[in-house]
This record gives structure tokens, sequence and C-alpha cells, in this order.
């Protein structure tokens, strides 16, 4: 949390259901449950544009205020998204102390380009744009921020990447996370196993059938 | 030009089936940085998807890599032309991969934004179904 934690003004739901929640979006709010550190879990909902714009920015810790004057604060436990799968419908929110440690996704950002990718053909693939680390909440990074000019060689793994102070990552330290792939070799290998026009698949019921056709 | 088609299948023919609501898999980016998401049903032939693929690695020319996340696996039957109804099920026309609202057809990785868009325009000028061009998702 490099920058002050957002906060949000929250109400709670009296009417729960899809016909209120369908409203509260309609209303420019999102709902959201928030749960946690053995209080009872409570329907809320919070404004939804500025929701967003702090998880976009990589926010994952909100302080809720609500209308009572009492605050939260929480961490974003899990997205539900709509239709078309990327608008945000419903969010789960996690009570949580700023020294708890917790494991979150955090996105990854690269600056420059890989010596081995100025070679002809080389393109960069991003196999990880999120990587999950462990730390504090107070802690937690809004991006994880790497430079691809030093790289050595073709791929750099989660292993090798800088973590800022007090973060350490969970994921598999042998994961890749930037790949240079060449093209022009992995072109000519697609083209030559991919079937011929006009070719039929195998049946694999097929033997069977004859089978049947000779008992008769 | 190649044909995508599977390598095995069960049953060598298959009835039409229903497509119903939205896709509820594969319907976010995965693997690229971009995708093409289609807004519609349809049935895609594995010929329209190769035409894709290649119309976005010609334009791309080789600076970036284009997944196909889609496969035609279904086969769809055709009676030829001036036949008699009857005599039962026709042979295969075409392997069709079935898509609903939200699928995402193709992604690309390792070019910039404004050319994967270019290169999305010229996919779904050859898809059946309108298209539109998808980020990745937030992630917590």
């Amino acid at each position: 949390m490099s920058k002050e934690t957002p906060v949000l003004v929250a109400k709670k739901r009296e009417k729960l259901g899809t016909r209120y929640s369908r409203r509260l979006r309609a209303a420019g709010q999102l709902p959201c449950n928030l749960y946690g550190h053995g209080s009872a879990p409570v329907a809320i909902s919070v404004e939804e544009h500025a929701t967003l714009y702090a998880l976009k920015h990589g926010a994952h810790v909100l302080a809720l205020k609500f209308d009572d004057g009492s605050t939260d604060t929480v961490l974003v436990k899990d997205l539900q998204f709509g239709f078309l799968g990327d608008n945000v419908i419903h969010m789960d929110l996690a009570r949580v102390n700023l020294d708890e440690v917790v494991t979150v996704k955090v996105h990854l950002s690269f600056i420059g380009t890989p010596e081995a990718a100025k070679k002809p053909g080389a393109i960069v693939t991003h196999d990880m744009p999120e990587i999950e680390v462990t730390c504090k909440v107070r802690d937690i990074p809004e991006e994880i921020k790497t430079d691809l000019s030093h790289m050595e060689g073709e791929m750099l793994t989660v292993g090798q990447l800088k973590m800022p102070a007090g973060v350490t990552a969970a994921s598999d330290a042998n994961a890749a996370v930037i790949r240079v792939q060449f093209m022009k070799e992995e072109a000519a290998a697609g083209e030559a196993a991919a079937p011929a026009a006009g070719a039929a698949p195998e049946v694999l019921t097929a033997k069977k059938e004859e089978g049947a056709d000779a008992k008769k | 030009m190649s044909n995508l088609i599977p390598k095995r299948v069960k049953y060598r023919k298959q009835q039409r089936g229903k497509m119903k609501g939205n896709a509820t898999r594969g319907n976010y980016v995965a693997f690229g940085d971009y995708g093409l998401q289609s807004l519609e049903v349809c049935w895609v032939s594995g010929r329209q998807l190769e035409a894709g693929r290649i119309a976005a690695q010609h334009f791309l020319r080789r600076q970036g890599k284009v997944f196909i996340r889609v496969f035609p696996d279904k086969p769809i039957s055709k009676k030829p032309l001036e036949t008699r109804m009857g005599t039962g099920k026709a042979d295969v026309d075409f392997w069709a991969a079935r898509i609903k609202p939200g699928t995402v057809l193709f992604e690309i990785a390792g070019v910039p934004e404004d050319l994967a868009k270019q290169a999305f325009a010229r996919i779904a000028n050859k898809m059946p179904v309108r298209c539109r061009f998808v980020g990745r998702r937030l992630a917590v």
C-alpha cells in the first residue's frame, strides 16, 4: 500500500436477492458481502465507479465508511463477473488487520526489452500477468515492476523477480513469467502438424459397428 | 489450406443441439494480452478459424503470438444438392465450434494494443458473428 487506502462509502443492504441487486447496479452501486474476523456476514453496497477505479489502480485493501460512522478495513477476496465475463457484478470483502499476513494476486508490470527479444522473429509472451504473493496487508504492493533490459537468457522465472521489502512470492519459483519465443520455427512446426484438408478423424466406435454387422 | 478437425472422435455424426444462454466458460482472456470476443451465437467452421488466423498472422508479420481459443469438434452433416429427402443422415460437410455470446475466439500476445486491435478487425471480418475487442479482466 504505497498510496493511501481508498475510502468508500458503504450502505447496508436491507433487501437481498437478484431483483434488488439489479436495482442497486442500475443505481450505480455494487453489491458486496462483508465477512471475517468472527463477526456475522453483512450484505452491503458500495459506489461502483469509485470501487472499480480503485481496483483498476491496483488497490487490494479498501476502507469502508458506513452511514452510522463506523469504519472497517477490508481486503477484496473475490470478484464476480457478469454477462460477457468482464463487468464486475459482485464483490466479496474480508475484514482484515493491517498486520495480518495474507496471500493475494498482484499485477506485474514490465519495463524495457530483453536482449534476446531484439533478435529477428522474437516475441515476448507474458505467461504470468499476475503473481501470488504473501505479505502483511499493509505491505501489499499495487504492482510489481520489473526491468527486462537486464534479463538473461530467454526466460524469466518467479524466483528471478525482485520483490519489494516484506513481500514473498507464493507461486512456484521455477514458473515462467516472461518468455522470449521465436515465431518462425513455431509456425513451421504448426503447419506440419496440422491435418490435411479433407482428412477424416478416426472413429472410436467404428470397429464395434463392423462386428455387429458380421453377427447379423 | 490446412483445416482444423479432431484426430479421433467417438461417433461419426452428431445431432444439431441447441445453444442457449451466454458462455460461462472460455469467456475471458486467459493466455494472451488481448482477445476477440463473440457477441452472438453461431457455429464457426474450422475453415473460418483458419482464415482468421492467417489474416492476423499475415498482418502481424510474425510480431505477435496468435492463440485460437476454440476448436471445431462438432461434425456438421449436409445433404448434397438436388437430393431427395430420406435415406439416412448425410455425410459430414464440415467441423464447427459452438460459439455463444461471450466466447473468446482468438487471443494475441506480444504486440501493442493498437496493433492487436487492427489484427482483430481483420479476424472479425472472417467471422460469421459480431465480435468485440477485450483486454484482460481485473484480478485480485
